[in-house]
């Protein structure tokens, strides 16, 4: 079989290079924009994806991790009881307002106050053991090293938060929250800089580790079944993670936004492509109506059309994705948060795909005037 | 050249059409372009339709070589009744019994010689080497065989309507439609294709209708049909000893 679609899409790129950038722009601009949304609104759930806790108990109907409210001690005994777990863990969550020591205004800042040693539960995978045993001296905060600027410290420096002085002792990476600053301190030191009086002695969450994180659901199942120690709710990491991210992405409207602007990239994408592949069927339409004069059927020309369409589409995806993989890079070097899954990239990159087919389909349409008869003059 | 009456009564015709109609409607005028044509042609001969343009010649290739259906009439071609055909069995029946070899040439620009005959070979069903080797021979045949891995762009017009030819010669057709495939082309590639088409009628039996106002052409023919206003005129011998003689340029019946 003469390849006829490759051969002319070789030959004639300059007529195909606006299909190919057009899908390849399409394409990059979904990934990039799955990679920040996912990136920004993934950062709603660092507590949890940054920590190796298996279930998360918290204030009943608690619908995103920073809205958590306290909960009493006793709840850490109910999950002590059940055999599954292994180790419970507090997590003291403190809305708080920064003054740095340079003139950077009130911020708004959420502490944490973790278990500082070296096997504990929450940040483990944020906060490295050395970093995390300088928090035993009182007072003292990490903060990320994205944030310095907008706190206006540096390492070393000692600011006030909620009025109680703290001090700087590390930074840390990948801990940047969702309209405020992440602050990590130890669980005294949080407890000093929380100034509500109802908060007196009432931890936010408590995090716990099972012998089997494979049984989280059952045991989670299992734990939420009594109100006898206080009003709780537990859940599984991933669940109140993803729980947290879909707070953020619907409360801010940024999920209607995404999917606004997908089908907007869809559309412009599928208007340029379908237009150059028109133009380019047109352009060769006298041989396609010699080729049905000689019997060669519309079924097999239409082959040719989306064969055309489909080599577009791969050749534009493969543009999108060498350069959003250097952008990327060039983004995680700079602490943008983006984050890219592969089954997000793949949904991505099928719309792209489905974009290519859909203006191949279209192009299809002006096969029809391939008529051998008005080859006759 | 050889032109005798073998080609009279005794063969029998491979393309019939009995009655042919014709008529296009542009806004409320209805023109006609064929009034109830009958006509035979015969295999192994090169029958040319001449006339000025408009007096429907090529509609009347159109609808032999079943690109067209006709209003009215019938048309038989190879023993097959192509008036009630669907445009799927027409295309299949032009796939296997037809070639057609246009005014402009209609080549693939990015296609090579070699590959633009081997094209249609691939639709025919024909397994690679079969139609590598047709496509070479027919190549050969129409004397491109040292350019066939060459692109149209490199071609000259005369060399791509060999090319078209083998392009058609190459699917090996027992009727070979050819329109106006001189016109484009000068004087010595004019006098070369034509050969070629003569050839191909003599070497293979295939009926090659051409249809052309080209005078050049009247003494190559084996038999020219006269056209006027969708009606046959006269339908002759051409004079071998003045092939391409004025006076043979508009018959009189």
């Amino acid at each position: 079989m003469v390849a006829l679609a490759r051969k002319t899409l070789v030959h004639e790129w300059r007529r195909f290079l606006p299909a190919i950038l057009a899908v390849g722009f399409a394409s990059l601009l979904q990934l990039l924009q799955a990679a920040l949304v996912l990136g920004i609104f993934g950062s709603a759930s660092v507590y949890i994806t940054g920590s190796s806790g298996d279930l998360w108990a918290g204030y009943p109907g608690t619908q995103s991790v920073n809205l958590g409210r306290p909960i009493s001690e006793d709840i850490a005994m109910r999950l002590r009881m059940d055999p599954d777990v292994t180790k419970v863990e507090p997590f003291r969550w403190v809305d708080a307002d920064w003054r740095g020591p340079r003139d950077t205004g009130g911020v708004s800042v959420f502490v944490s106050g973790i278990d500082t040693s070296p096997d504990a539960l929450m940040f483990s995978k944020a906060l490295p053991p050395a970093l995390r045993a300088r928090l035993n001296e009182p007072g003292a905060v990490i903060v990320d090293k994205a944030d310095l600027d907008s706190l206006g410290v540096t390492i070393g420096d000692t600011a006030a938060i909620n009025g109680q002085r703290v001090r700087v002792v590390g930074v840390s990476s990948g801990l940047r929250a969702l309209g405020g600053v992440n602050i990590v301190s130890s669980l005294d030191t949080a407890r000093v800089l929380d100034v509500a009086p109802e908060d007196a002695g009432m931890m936010t969450y408590f995090v716990a580790k099972l012998r089997d994180p494979s049984k989280a659901k059952a045991v989670a199942q299992r734990l939420n079944g009594s109100d006898a120690f206080g009003p709780y709710t537990v859940w599984t990491a991933k669940d109140f993670a993803r729980q947290s991210q879909l707070y953020w992405m619907l409360d801010t409207g940024a999920g209607a936004g995404v999917l606004f602007l997908a089908g907007i990239v869809f559309l412009v994408g599928a208007v340029i492509t379908s237009q150059t592949l028109i133009a380019a069927v047109i352009g060769s339409i006298r041989e396609y109506a010699t080729l049905n004069a000689l019997g060669v059927g519309r079924g097999a020309l239409r082959k040719v059309i989306m064969e055309q369409a489909f080599w577009v589409g791969l050749l534009g995806i493969v543009c999108s994705v060498v350069i959003g993989i250097v952008l990327l890079i060039i983004a995680r070097n700079r602490s943008v948060p983006m984050e890219l899954h592969p089954l997000t990239a793949a949904a991505c990159l099928t719309l792209s795909m489905a974009l290519a087919i859909v203006s191949g389909l279209a192009a299809m349409r002006s096969l029809r005037r391939a008529d051998p008869a008005s080859l006759l003059r | 050249m050889s032109v005798s009456f073998q080609t009279s009564p005794g063969t029998s015709p491979t393309l019939q059409a009995s009655g042919v109609r014709k008529s296009f409607v542009s806004g409320r005028v209805e023109s006609t372009v064929l009034h109830d044509l009958t006509l035979d042609v015969r295999g192994g001969e090169l029958t040319l339709i001449s006339g000025p343009s408009g007096c429907g010649k090529s509609t009347l290739l159109a609808i032999l070589s079943g690109l067209q259906p006709a209003d009215g009439g019938k048309v038989h071609a190879l023993g097959h009744e192509l008036s009630g055909m669907s445009m799927r069995a027409l295309e299949h029946f032009r796939l296997q019994h037809t070639g057609f070899v246009f005014q402009g040439f209609n080549l693939f620009p990015a296609l090579s010689a070699l590959e633009q005959v081997e094209l249609p070979l691939s639709y025919m069903g024909l397994d690679k080497t079969t139609a590598r080797k047709r496509a070479i021979d027919s190549l050969e045949e129409v004397g491109l065989g040292p350019r066939m891995s060459l692109r149209p762009a490199e071609l000259s017009g005369g060399e791509k309507q060999r090319v078209a030819i083998a392009r058609a010669l190459a699917k090996q057709p027992e009727l070979l439609f050819a329109d106006e495939p001189t016109s484009a082309l000068d004087a010595a590639n004019g006098q070369i294709v034509i050969d070629i088409l003569h050839r191909i009628a003599r070497n293979h039996g295939t009926t090659v209708l051409c249809v052309s106002h080209d005078p050049r052409l009247v003494g190559h023919a084996d038999r020219v049909l006269a056209m006027e206003d969708g009606r046959i005129l006269s339908d002759h011998v051409p004079d071998v000893s003045q092939p391409a003689a004025p006076e043979a340029k508009e018959p009189s019946a």
